[in-house]
């Protein structure tokens, strides 16, 4: 019985990790290959199968007079809206829901489930629901094609995670500490940013973990709002598929492109080994 | 350190409501300056509440609480200078156990060499002196329980020392030794202690003063001694002691003496202005003994088991349908059958309407 439930274990462990890694490895192997052993039948291993070269990667930075695709600014574009989107959900998310847990807010019917509910409902409706009025609202605004827009829109598609997250994570943060706080002494603010802050770092890191990846991946309103002037490397990646790159260049884009996601999970993952995640308090 | 003065305070958590529910009934009371006070009473009786009223947690519906005269009631907790420790260990775990002590002192700024003059006194009379430098999550239940209660007792100039049943995850041991560290920083500093509890025997040997709470009303307050041999109500004749104080319903049958079951019982109460003659008589087991023959307000019961308790025997018996439970000496041979016990009158209560009279 152990032994069987060990080696099926073990059997299905190592199925999944195929499956998952088998395109990357693929991705990663194209990526350095050139016309003749990319169309010279299946091949894997450098230097053995193929001579591995570096054309596929310098295309990626090379601007089209130079005949590469230059996803260098798309790039930064990417890592520049993601980021600054997240950050500013993460800090007025933390605010609201640190709000919504602690206090009690009343208009008519509405109460603090149903506010939570309303910033989770944002997330709920169909994205394209919402595409016809970011696209007048940005047109309006004049902040189409541009990268403030875009992080407005990002901030609106992530700050409900954050305030999902760190609702659920503040209810199950004990309301004597904040207590605790101000009968030491501090005011509400003080007590929120000297005690709850810092015993809430996991529910932070969980929530930037995910505005980081949704902000990251989308592509349907960074295609939808922009047209030439700006543009997030999704688009780019999408692009070059439609255009006649060829297949080392395209893999060693997407290769790039889920980078920073693999660095996330590199540091949360050591995160959660460390066993911070949990047993924060008592 | 000040005297807290509770001016006809209430509490209701649905003060809008038509007819709102109160968790703390109308009351006063006046806690003096560098005493200790229990706050005694099953769970739900609003003991919490009341403690949350002092340190500003929450704000009373009705009412006005004065630090020496100083109306706090709408002061903020942060302003009131009270400290309180909550009934399970509340630590700031992103802290060292040093920093934890040091808290509430930086929280006023207090100078560096202050804080450290502190904590180290207060790490010294709570055996945290070891643990330090730790990260204060590291510690285990009781020690982070230590952790609260030091640094409840950091600060000198507190108004009072609020206690929320902070000794239920120590482990018996402890807790005796940690009372009387508690009893001792009261008569050193003489800082003002309120301390909540469930446990009659915590309150009894603690406090100066205990205060005896029943849904939400106070019952009676008073020293052990007067709580223990005139309970104002049959419910704290109930509450407190162990056993319980047995309890008998009678009728009045002259001004003062009562009868159960045909048995005249005197007592040195004026029973003579009662409208109405039903009436519980209130008599501690600690109290009954046993008598070696007939005389006045001696029963004769029927034994029903002699319980060896270590230092006491708790003898059980029977008259007609009524049961009595008397402490007695371990020495003491009992008869396995029949037995007369005494009564003395000086210590019985009567009671009307469950209130003594």
């Amino acid at each position: 019985m152990g032994k069987l439930y060990t080696f099926l274990k073990y059997f299905f462990i190592t199925v999944w990790t195929v499956f998952v890694v088998a395109p990357f490895l693929w991705a990663l192997t194209t990526s350095f290959k050139d016309f003749n052993s990319v169309n010279g039948g299946v091949t894997y291993i450098p230097w053995v199968d193929f001579e591995p070269n570096l054309e596929g990667w310098r295309v990626l930075i090379k601007s089209p007079a130079q005949g590469g695709v230059d996803i260098v600014e798309p790039y930064f574009n990417s890592l520049f809206v993601t980021c600054t989107a997240s950050l500013v959900s993460i800090i007025l998310g933390t605010l609201s829901a640190y709000a919504l847990s602690r206090y009690t807010f009343k208009a008519g019917p509405i109460k603090n489930n149903d506010i939570t509910f309303f910033f989770i409902s944002q997330r709920i409706m169909p994205p394209i629901v919402l595409s016809i009025p970011f696209f007048l609202f940005l047109g309006a605004v004049n902040l189409l094609d541009s990268l403030f827009g875009l992080i407005v829109v990002y901030i609106v598609l992530l700050m409900p995670i954050a305030v999902w997250i760190m609702v659920d994570f503040f209810n199950k943060v004990p309301r004597e500490i904040d207590e605790t706080a101000l009968i030491d002494g501090c005011n509400p603010y003080q007590a929120f940013y000297k005690v709850v802050l810092p015993n809430s770092i996991p529910g932070l890191i969980v929530a930037g973990m995910f505005c980081i990846i949704f902000g990251w991946i989308d592509f349907f309103f960074a295609f939808i709002l922009t047209f030439t002037e700006v543009q997030l490397l999704p688009v780019k990646i999408v692009a070059l598929n439609s255009s006649i790159t060829p297949w080392w260049s395209l893999s060693a884009s997407a290769l790039v492109s889920v980078a920073p996601l693999i660095v996330v999970a590199f540091i949360v993952e050591r995160y959660l080994s460390k066993g911070n995640l949990s047993g924060a308090i008592k | 350190m000040s005297k807290i003065n509770l001016n006809k305070i209430s509490h209701s958590y649905n003060p809008n409501d038509p007819n709102p529910t109160y968790a703390l009934n109308p009351f006063s009371m006046v806690w003096e300056d560098g005493k200790r006070y229990a706050i005694l009473g099953p769970s739900g009786c609003g003991k919490t509440t009341m403690l949350n009223i002092v340190s500003g947690l929450v704000r009373p519906s009705s009412g006005k609480i004065l630090f020496d005269e100083k109306d706090v009631t709408d002061l903020k907790t942060e302003s009131r200078n009270i400290a309180q420790v909550f009934q399970f260990p509340v630590i700031y775990s992103t802290m060292t156990v040093y920093d934890n002590l040091a808290f509430p002192l930086r929280c006023r700024n207090f100078s560096q060499e202050i804080v450290e003059e502190r904590v180290n006194s207060v790490a010294e009379t709570l055996n945290l002196k070891s643990f330090l430098k730790l990260p204060a999550r590291k510690l285990t239940a009781d020690q982070k329980q230590l952790i609260s209660l030091g640094r409840g007792l950091v600060r000198e100039d507190v108004a009072a020392v609020l206690m929320d049943e902070p000794l239920t995850v120590i482990d018996p041991d402890l807790k005796f030794k940690l009372r009387r560290n508690l009893k001792e920083i009261n008569e050193k500093y003489k800082t003002t202690l309120v301390y909540v509890t469930h446990d009659q025997n915590e309150a009894m040997t603690f406090a100066d003063n205990i205060i005896v709470m029943s849904e939400g009303e106070v019952v009676q307050t008073g020293t052990p001694k007067e709580l223990f041999e005139r309970p104002k109500t049959t419910f704290v004749g109930y509450f407190i002691g162990s056993p319980a104080m047995n309890l008998f319903e009678s009728e009045t049958s002259s001004n003062n003496s009562v009868k159960i079951n045909d048995t005249l019982i005197k007592t040195s109460t004026d029973l003579s202005k009662l409208k109405n003659n039903k009436v519980k008589l209130g008599i501690r087991s600690e109290f009954i003994k046993i008598a070696e023959n007939q005389k006045e307000n001696v029963i004769s019961v029927d034994v029903e088991k002699v319980e060896d308790l270590g230092n006491y025997k708790l003898l059980t018996a029977k008259m007609g349908n009524l049961t009595i439970k008397s402490k007695i000496n371990r020495e003491t041979e009992v008869s396995s059958e029949k037995v007369n016990l005494y009564i003395p009158p000086e210590k019985c209560c009567v009671y009307e309407d469950e209130k003594l009279i």
